[in-house]
């Protein structure tokens, strides 16, 4: 008996196991975005909960309807009829070699006339929208903020994906090759 | 610099279990992306998470592969690996020593930690090492706010310092060298990384600068004192990671925080360098390269950075009309454009336009589209090309692609220059001569390439000869993968411009491979591109030949129309922002915008659209160039039908698709002249424009007005007095 209760205390320790790993698979699952890509970490952080009202929300369609809010914004006509919204990811700057903040998407307004203000000497503009930098996650991202907003808006540049480059040190020293080094 | 990647982060949250699956999800999924080259992936862990990478990759780029970015001075991608300045130091787990990233290629399974207790301990160590002897003045450093020391002492470096100089001999001093007008030197915050050397010896081409001395001795110089004048020095300042080499004429003008950037296009030659313009209160201060791998890498040549001072001196700020005393006055712009008008009307359709070298594609298709408004056909280019050559787009473009020069294995110039005419063209050639064992031959006079090459002589013969595949060049050509043959844009304007270019063509049929033209034209004016595709004519004589009763100069500045040529009672009307060779023989001048003053079009010398954007405004009552165009159109009573620039830019779409398509390279098919055109070469020697450095530093109105050039020009004479002032001691 004992050693039944044993065998059978195994199998319910095992099978209680096996059901927490099915669920921890499942949650993975469901969570996880079937290409592999980085995990997002707002359904890694999520509540099973959570992901159960999404998993329920995403069977449903939304309709999508062009959003317009300039009319209540209290943008003047001026700023919206005449600008030019250029979205674009910033190019590295050439003096570092760091590469922070220059992977995101961002939108940037047409530049207007800049003068030196004759109190201070600082730099003065009548541009309310100049300093206006906002990121994006992505460029589709972007667009939905400028077309609900009223603004014309175009893309420029491409995200491209970097040249393999193939780095030996070895080279330096190639008996045969012009990348040999002679003057250092 | 050093961002924690989400997944390590997230790793710490989950449990074992979902750590365990999920690794195996991605490494699975990572297996699948790549079918066909999987086996030969080798995998290593950085700071745990898996990455697959191929063979012989080093543990920099495999770090940042995964977003991890190591620390570094001395790398740099594009030059070679030096392994000296050893801030890229990381741990792997099992090696006795921390390793140096950026020379070590990964091996199999390797766990690299690039943010462990020893690696930082190794940064710490050799940023105290390397800030011992760097001097404290970051308040009056050029380079502060974007130097890379700083940056990483902050960042990596200990927050105390341990080297108190209790016999008070002070930090290391080195006295500065002078090394030409345009590059500033404050050797004693140099910090041996020796980027300036490699760029020198590996992509400029000259192995001036060296070091010499070792330890705490070692300096970076020219050994004798001479100046380091290539077209392409600008650019240590950019590789410089600290303060000690800086731009000379920018020295204490601005902070990077104060400046603003903006992206734009170089125009001063016909590569189309991609740049970032810094501006501050409606002044250009400085000009940066930006990274385009399709165009300029991430260089930018001399005369593109540096003459950005002519874009104050000599500008047209007010419209001018000139007065029966033979004077220029300046007007408002209602009575310059009525008296324009005036003589326009009294032309009756004897009009004519000429599209100079800085012109623009938008204000092009403006004036061409204005003067077939008054009646008038002829629209030329100032500089000349073949006759009846312009209608297939491969006769005039770079068609191998400035980026496919670097896979070319065996190249033929013919009447060019490519290290002044387009450095940046140059530099592929010389990273193909290095990396990829290109043979080169030149036809023309003997000119120095910064690289080995065959001259095969100067006589304009040479070419019948090589092209007809007797020339022993011929045979190196036709073994070729990827050979190419390059002519010159001014050799095309001899009078057997049409032969040569007939005969090469056909010899380029010859030579074609799958996708690969090996036929190409380097041109040399960033307008000629745009106006050939929109459908002008090449060469100011067309328009001379019309003897036009009125003729417009749209950024005509190279002097090819006289005012001899012309009928007695030719009205001149020049369009442009420079006073220079054009506005002194017009009768009405039109002030325009410089190129980092407008949005605009310029098409490249391989047929790529890319646009300017404004940095600053036009000064004084200056326009843009299309907007005169349309406001005269108006007064004329023939009104252009667009009010801004995207009506504008429809236009072009509709006269010439691909040119709205920026950024994008539209292939052109096979070069070669439609109806018969004879090819007789007339022989006769092959020469250049720019055959020296001091020929390069001014080429078109904006560069002729800045005095930094001028200061380059007068640095090479003297440089070169010197030389000869030493052979005749030595003698």
């Amino acid at each position: 008996m004992s050693a039944l209760r044993q065998v059978m205390c195994r199998s319910t320790a095992s099978l209680q196991l096996y059901q927490a790993n099915r669920a921890a698979a499942a949650r993975w699952a469901s969570t996880a975005s079937t290409d592999g890509g980085p995990l997002d970490p707002k359904t890694a952080l999520a509540r099973p909960d959570e992901l159960e009202q999404r998993n329920k929300l995403s069977g449903k369609i939304t309709v999508p309807t062009a959003v317009n809010l300039s009319p209540i914004s209290g943008v003047p006509e001026e700023h919206l009829r005449e600008r030019r919204v250029r979205i674009h990811i910033p190019p590295k700057n050439a003096m570092q070699s760091g590469t922070d903040n220059v992977n995101t998407w961002q939108i940037e307004f047409d530049n207007r006339e800049r003068w030196e203000n004759p109190l201070m000497g600082w730099a003065s503009s009548g541009d309310p929208l100049s300093n206006m930098n906002v990121q994006f996650g992505s460029q589709e991202e972007a667009i939905t903020f400028c077309e609900r907003n009223g603004w014309r808006w175009y893309v420029d540049g491409a995200e491209k994906p970097k040249k393999e480059r193939v780095k030996n040190y070895g080279i330096n020293f190639a008996w045969n090759k012009r990348t040999r080094v002679s003057t250092k | 610099m050093i961002r924690a990647p989400l997944v390590k982060a997230l790793g710490a949250l989950g449990s074992p279990t979902h750590q365990m699956a999920s690794r195996a999800v991605r490494t699975s999924a990572m297996v699948a992306q790549t079918p066909a080259k999987a086996p030969e992936k080798i995998e290593v862990f950085v700071d745990d998470i898996p990455v697959q990478v191929a063979p012989g990759t080093t543990v920099l780029q495999a770090a940042a592969q995964i977003g991890v970015e190591i620390p570094r001075f001395c790398y740099h991608e594009r030059l070679a690996v030096a392994g000296n300045c050893r801030m890229c130091l990381v741990e792997v787990e099992k090696s006795p020593k921390p390793v140096a990233a950026c020379a070590m290629p990964v091996m199999k399974g390797w766990r690299i930690k690039t943010n462990s207790d020893l690696t930082r301990k190794a940064r710490e160590g050799v940023m105290e090492f390397l800030l011992m002897n760097h001097p404290l003045d970051c308040p009056i450093c050029d380079q502060g706010g974007e130097c890379d020391l700083q940056d990483q002492a902050m960042a990596f470096g200990s927050d105390r310092s341990r080297f108190t100089d209790i016999n008070y001999t002070g930090k290391r001093a080195v006295e500065d060298k002078d090394i030409g007008p345009l590059v500033k030197t404050i050797m004693t915050r140099c910090i041996h990384c020796t980027r300036c050397v490699r760029f020198a010896s590996e992509i400029a081409g000259v192995d001036d600068l060296g070091t010499t001395g070792r330890g705490n001795d070692m300096q970076i110089g020219t050994y004798v004192e001479k100046l380091f004048l290539t077209e392409l020095s600008g650019n240590v300042i950019d590789l410089c990671p600290v303060g000690a080499l800086t731009n000379k004429p920018y020295s204490f003008v601005a902070r990077p925080w104060e400046i603003r950037k903006v992206s734009s296009i170089d125009v001063l030659d016909a590569v189309g360098s991609n740049i970032v313009v810094s501006t501050r209160t409606n002044e250009v201060l400085r000009i940066l390269p930006r990274e385009n791998e399709d165009v300029n890498e991430e260089w930018l040549a001399d005369k593109s950075r540096f003459a950005c001072d002519g874009l104050k001196r000599q500008r047209l700020v007010a419209p001018m009309v000139r007065m029966p005393n033979g004077e220029l006055q300046a007007v408002e712009w209602e009575g310059a454009l009525i008296a324009v008008a005036k003589a326009v009307k009294a032309a009756g359709g004897q009009i004519a336009g000429i599209s100079g070298q800085l012109a623009d594609l938008e204000a092009q298709v403006a004036l061409k589209d204005l003067l077939n408004r008054l009646g008038s056909e002829v629209v030329a280019t100032e500089q000349g090309f073949i006759a009846g050559g312009t209608d297939n787009r491969a006769n005039y473009l770079l068609n191998s692609t400035i980026a496919g020069l670097e896979e070319a294995d065996a190249v033929l110039l013919v009447g060019t220059n490519p290290r002044y005419e387009a450095p940046l063209v140059n530099t592929r050639l010389r990273k193909a001569y290095v990396h990829n064992e290109l043979q080169i031959a030149s036809i023309g006079p003997k000119i120095d390439l910064s690289y080995d090459h065959e001259n095969l002589g100067a006589d304009a013969a040479l070419v019948k000869d090589v092209c007809s595949g007797a020339h022993a060049f011929s045979k190196v050509l036709e073994g070729a993968k990827k050979p190419a043959i390059i002519i010159g844009a001014d050799l095309l304007e001899r009078a057997d411009g049409a032969a040569i270019h007939a005969t090469v063509a056909e010899y380029c049929k010859k030579l074609k491979k799958p996708n690969w033209n090996p036929f190409n034209v380097l041109q040399t004016n960033a307008a000629q591109v745009g106006a050939l595709d929109v459908g002008y004519k090449a060469g100011a004589q067309t328009a001379v030949k019309a003897q036009p009763k009125v003729l417009f100069l749209l950024n005509a500045d190279a002097a090819k129309v006289t005012r001899e040529q012309l009928p007695k009672d030719c009205f001149v009307v020049y369009i442009g922002s420079h006073g220079d060779n054009g506005a002194s023989i017009a009768d009405a001048v039109l002030p325009g915008a410089a190129y980092t003053e407008k949005q605009a079009i310029y098409v490249n010398t391989e047929g790529r659209p890319q646009q300017t954007l404004p940095g600053v405004s036009p000064p004084g009552m200056a326009r843009e160039d299309w907007k005169i165009l349309r406001a005269l159109s108006e007064v004329v009573g023939k009104p252009l039908p667009y009010d801004n620039l995207d009506e504008l830019r429809n236009r072009v779409e509709d006269v010439a698709p691909h040119l709205t398509r920026l950024g994008h390279l539209e292939p052109a098919g096979d070069a070669g002249a439609a109806g018969a055109i004879s090819k007789s070469i007339g022989g006769g020697p092959i020469d250049l424009k720019l055959k020296e450095l001091r020929d390069y530093f001014m080429t078109d109105a904006i560069s002729r007005a800045s005095p930094t050039m001028a200061k380059c020009i007068s640095a090479v004479n003297k440089q070169q007095r010197e030389n000869e002032a030493k052979q005749s001691v030595a003698i």
